[in-house]
């Protein structure tokens, strides 16, 4: 937390620039309105943050921009239900709340010197986000970076200017694709899991970091499993609807584990020995 | 005895249906519980007794299969009142129905025995008899009853396939229905108020009333929690709790079938079903309707009449 | 101080007014039939003849409570810019819970560990604790549900009270359980209550023996072959109405919901109980739900109480067995007789899939 002694204060903060990502997502540049607390600020790649709408509510999102570039902190907001409506109808300049980090984030530490490959669907960029670029701003700690990212058109798909300059880089093998023929769109077409079987990564030695929606979750886990992906080595974030982000409020759990302070970052040995209620 | 009757008919309708909904003991000898009866042996278990008060008619609109219910008089309008609502598939129903001479409120029995942990429990034709650890009580089932019962009109249900005993009548005047509206009616309006007002402060919001209701249709779209439209809160506080309540009871109008569950289910004892039958009583008068007892009606707030024959139209 | 008393039941009128001198107390008052906690005034009407319809939670985490006001501001030089202005409520005044069973205390001890013994504590609930004085009622036996004794507590258990106070000759015999405590035994009105130790011991012997205990001798383990099979829990919990009576009759639920409520240019960010029998407790924005279906929030229910929460506290269990879920259940669904089958040796998971198939052919 930011040091606020109770942990439902959010800290007050201005959204300094709204970026349109596709049609119905916007990323938000935030700075705390205290700068003293936002030169203090600390946060690790994977931890969370609720953001307030005052007279509305709070949802959770990931901190996106990773803890190497703390001009702002950046957040995604997919348009869908009251929260993230109101979010979308903020403009630069306006005050908002901002809880963070919560819960807990990637491995970054255990994966230093292994191959690693993200595999992510649509918002599901986001959190990976965070990790990609904290990689790459310490390249030199990583082998081989893979990326399959993929989203149902080429409107859909997040951070396009970043999408470019990953391209673009040598030491990064970006696969995009989509799920259809669209016009205009060169690159791969199919869905993220068969695009995985067909490129076939290597588990020797690479953690695999996967986030999108529930149904591209269960086909990338399984592909991977024939992949011979060890379970340990096979990592996820979690999402479920969250209230306090502290784990007491009794919704988002797995068993004993709370998904908002235990969570959202679980590997999927970890996973397989809690209950589920799927 | 008709609980042996009821067996037989489960046994003979369970090979076409999903399940057959009955009472079962519950958790003591003064309680029944539902039980979704899937097997022949699991018949064995079920009771029909005063204690059977739960209308398990509720439940139909929820089930994708075809199943079996037992029902009592009272309980057999709620089949009648979505019979008119579609809100079931009548050929999706198998009716048990059972003629009820009354059932006993528990709430009234722990109350007359102290709260005592209950040990054991027997009826005899008309009474009940309660064993406790300080000794045992019988009371008459009509001094035990839920109010419902002293003025039952349809003691045998309106509808059904079988039937596990002789069909009895109505030995209740009929204008006994609503009398107990009548005291609500010699109250002024602030009386009225300060009355409703007490009661609905002891509310916790825990929709029991809600949810055994068997009219009450929008269930997890309750205005009392959703944020569209917003206009209840989650605070708790006597306006929010009376606007619930007045809001449960205007959606009833004309559709309440009197079966009692939300007052029954009540844990904190508020007499919610009051609010109901006296608007109820002015449905009767306006529209000459009363819910749940023909099929073929619709509710009068379902239909729009250009002239309403009791409703004194300004004739612009 | 004297950590024993003993006070005459003619003075406990007196004795609520005097533990309201200073503090606000909660007490169990009868409204009709019904009794509920209620912040005591002399007009109200004390009743300890049985547990109250509803536990004392409330007095210490309440039903609904503000955890922040907010209020919109207009800058005057840049009328475009709209600042947000954040007040908090830390002020809580000191508070008696008079009245409640030893099931009602102990429930504290449960949600304690949640909401203090943690690095992110609940500091309204927090400091409504340190402020609260607790004197607990204990049971002359049992009611219909109740079974305290299967659980680790009983009629007479002191745990999370201050004072415990049993029923003897026309009085109650007060013991201090903590300092708190003692310091309600140098009230005037308590007497010199040496002499009725003894006999307040035996009356809650015979009372903890009165209690039924639902769980046999060893049957302590839930299967977990039992627990993930989705027969059992669809055919033990299709009567559920999925209303919320259990969870906010209990003494330990602790959920809560957390909703902006505003009015023009104000408003609080309100924290309320929510339950997780409510199909909305846990669907997303996505139209997700990971529980849509009641048995498997009557699952999860269960489990956090008998399973979750003893895994992640040291074998704790998060029910203290005060039977108000079972006494008030619109369908008297029993949730000890449902542990009592998870818990069982024999119990064969099997057994509850083959009634179905049964069904079918």
């Amino acid at each position: 937390m930011t040091g606020n002694q109770n942990p439902y204060l959010p800290e007050l903060a201005t959204v300094t620039k709204v970026i349109e990502e596709t049609p119905n997502i916007k990323s938000f540049q935030v700075v705390f309105n205290d700068a003293e607390k936002m030169k203090n600020f600390t946060f690790e790649p994977g931890q969370v943050g609720q953001l307030s709408v005052f007279g509305v509510g709070e949802s959770t999102f990931v901190i996106n921009s990773p803890p190497t570039r703390m001009e702002y902190l950046q957040f995604s907001v997919m348009k869908a239900g009251e929260v993230t409506t109101a979010l979308h109808g903020i403009y630069e300049g306006d005050v908002i709340g901002v809880r963070a980090p919560l819960g807990n984030w990637f491995p970054y530490n255990d994966m230093k010197g292994k191959n690693i490959l993200f595999i992510g669907g649509g918002i599901g960029l986001a959190p990976l986000r965070t990790l990609i670029l904290y990689m790459l701003d310490n390249r030199a700690d990583y082998k081989d970076i893979t990326i399959i990212y993929g989203s149902r058109t080429p409107p859909d798909l997040c951070y396009k200017d970043e999408l470019k300059e990953w391209e673009e880089r040598s030491d990064v093998n970006l696969i995009l694709t989509v799920d259809n023929e669209f016009p205009g769109w060169t690159k791969r077409t199919g869905f993220v899991p068969t695009v995985l079987k067909e490129e076939a990564p290597k588990a020797d030695d690479t953690i695999a970091i996967t986030c999108g929606p529930p149904i591209m979750i269960k086909f990338v886990l399984e592909g991977l499993a024939e992949l011979k992906f060890p379970e340990e080595n096979i990592i996820t974030t979690l999402e479920a609807r969250m209230k306090c982000g502290i784990g007491l409020c009794g919704r988002c759990n797995l068993g004993h584990k709370y998904i908002c302070k235990d969570g959202p970052v679980f590997s999927l040995k970890q996973l397989k020995e809690l209950p589920s209620d799927e | 005895m008709s609980t042996q009757k009821l067996k037989e008919i489960i046994k003979q309708v369970l090979p076409d249906v999903e399940a057959v909904i009955c009472w079962q003991e519950g958790f003591d000898k003064l309680n029944v519980t539902p039980i979704f009866i899937t097997s022949p042996e699991q018949a064995e278990k079920v009771v029909w007794n005063p204690l059977c008060a739960q209308n398990l008619a509720s439940y139909l609109p929820s089930q994708k299969k075809k199943v079996a219910v037992a029902v009592k008089g009272c309980d057999s309008r709620t089949i009648v009142q979505y019979m008119q609502e579609g809100l079931i598939d009548r050929n999706n129903v198998v009716i048990i129905g059972i003629p009820c001479k009354g059932i006993i409120s528990k709430k009234k029995v722990q109350k007359a025995i102290g709260n005592e942990p209950v040990e054991d429990v027997s009826f005899t034709e008309g009474s009940v008899k309660v064993k406790t650890p300080s000794g045992e009580k019988t009371f008459a089932i009509a001094d035990v009853c839920p109010s419902k019962c002293t003025s039952c009109q349809y003691p045998t249900p309106i509808v059904y396939d079988q039937l596990t005993a002789d069909p009895i009548q109505s030995d209740k005047p009929a204008e006994s229905v609503y009398a107990d509206v009548a005291e609500l009616e010699g109250k002024t309006l602030e009386e009225r108020k300060a009355y409703f007002l007490s009661q609905f402060d002891k509310c916790i919001r825990c929709y029991a009333c809600r949810n055994a209701c068997p009219m009450c249709v929008c269930q997890d779209s309750c205005i009392a929690e959703t944020r569209d439209p917003h206009w209840i809160t989650q605070k708790l506080s006597l306006d929010e709790k009376l606007m619930f309540h007045m809001i449960h009871a205007l959606h009833l109008a004309g559709r309440c079938v009197e079966c009692g569950e939300c007052e029954r289910v009540c844990p904190m004892e508020i007499p919610v079903a009051k609010l109901k039958k006296k608007i109820n009583k002015e449905m009767k008068e306006l529209f000459d309707y009363i819910p749940g007892v023909n099929p073929e009606d619709k509710p009068p707030m379902y239909i729009f009449n250009v002239d309403e024959a009791k409703i004194k139209e300004h004739k612009l | 101080m004297a950590d024993k008393g003993y006070l005459p039941k003619e003075k406990i009128k007196e004795f609520v007014e005097a533990l309201g001198k200073d503090a606000t107390v909660f007490a169990p008052c009868l409204e009709g039939d019904t009794i509920i906690f209620r912040q005591y005034t002399p007009d109200k009407e004390i009743s300890l003849d049985r547990p109250a319809n509803t536990p004392p939670k409330g007095a210490i985490y309440p039903q609904c409570e503000t955890l922040l006001s907010f209020e919109f501001k207009k800058e005057a030089d840049n009328p475009q810019k709209m600042d947000v202005e954040l007040k908090v409520n830390t002020d809580f005044p000191k508070a008696v819970v008079f009245g409640g069973r030893p099931c009602d205390a102990r429930g504290f001890t449960v949600i304690d560990r949640v909401f203090i013994d943690t690095d992110t504590a609940d500091p309204y609930y927090k400091k409504r604790r340190e402020n609260t004085t607790i004197v607990t009622k204990c049971c002359n036996g049992p009611v219909a549900g109740c079974f305290c004794v299967g659980v680790g507590g009983g009629p007479a258990v002191t745990e999370g009270s201050d004072v415990v106070m049993t029923e003897v000759d026309g009085g109650y015999y007060l013991e201090a359980v903590t300092d708190k405590g003692k310091a309600v035994m140098s009230l005037p009105m308590i007497q010199d209550g040496a002499s009725y130790e003894a006999k307040a011991k035996a009356a809650n012997e015979k009372a903890t023996a009165a209690v039924r205990n639902p769980f046999p001798e060893g049957a302590d383990k839930i299967s977990a072959e039992l627990f993930d099979s989705g027969d059992f829990w669809g055919n033990v919990i299709e009567k559920c109405l999925s209303c919320g009576a259990c969870t906010f009759l209990c003494p330990t639920c602790y959920c809560f919901n957390i909703t902006d409520e505003q009015a023009i240019t104000t408003g609080d960010r309100i924290r309320s109980w929510d339950s997780c029998m409510f199909q909305h407790f846990t669907l997303e924005t996505s139209g997700h739900n990971p529980r849509p279906a009641k048995h498997k929030r009557f699952r999860n229910r269960v489990g956090h109480k008998f399973y979750y929460y003893p895994e992640k506290y040291d074998g704790a269990i998060a029910c203290t067995g005060c039977g108000r879920c079972i006494r008030y259940c619109p369908v008297s669904v029993d949730i000890s007789e449902i542990v009592g089958y998870l818990r069982d040796p024999k119990a064969d998971p099997k057994a509850w899939a083959a009634k179905k198939e049964d069904a079918k052919n």
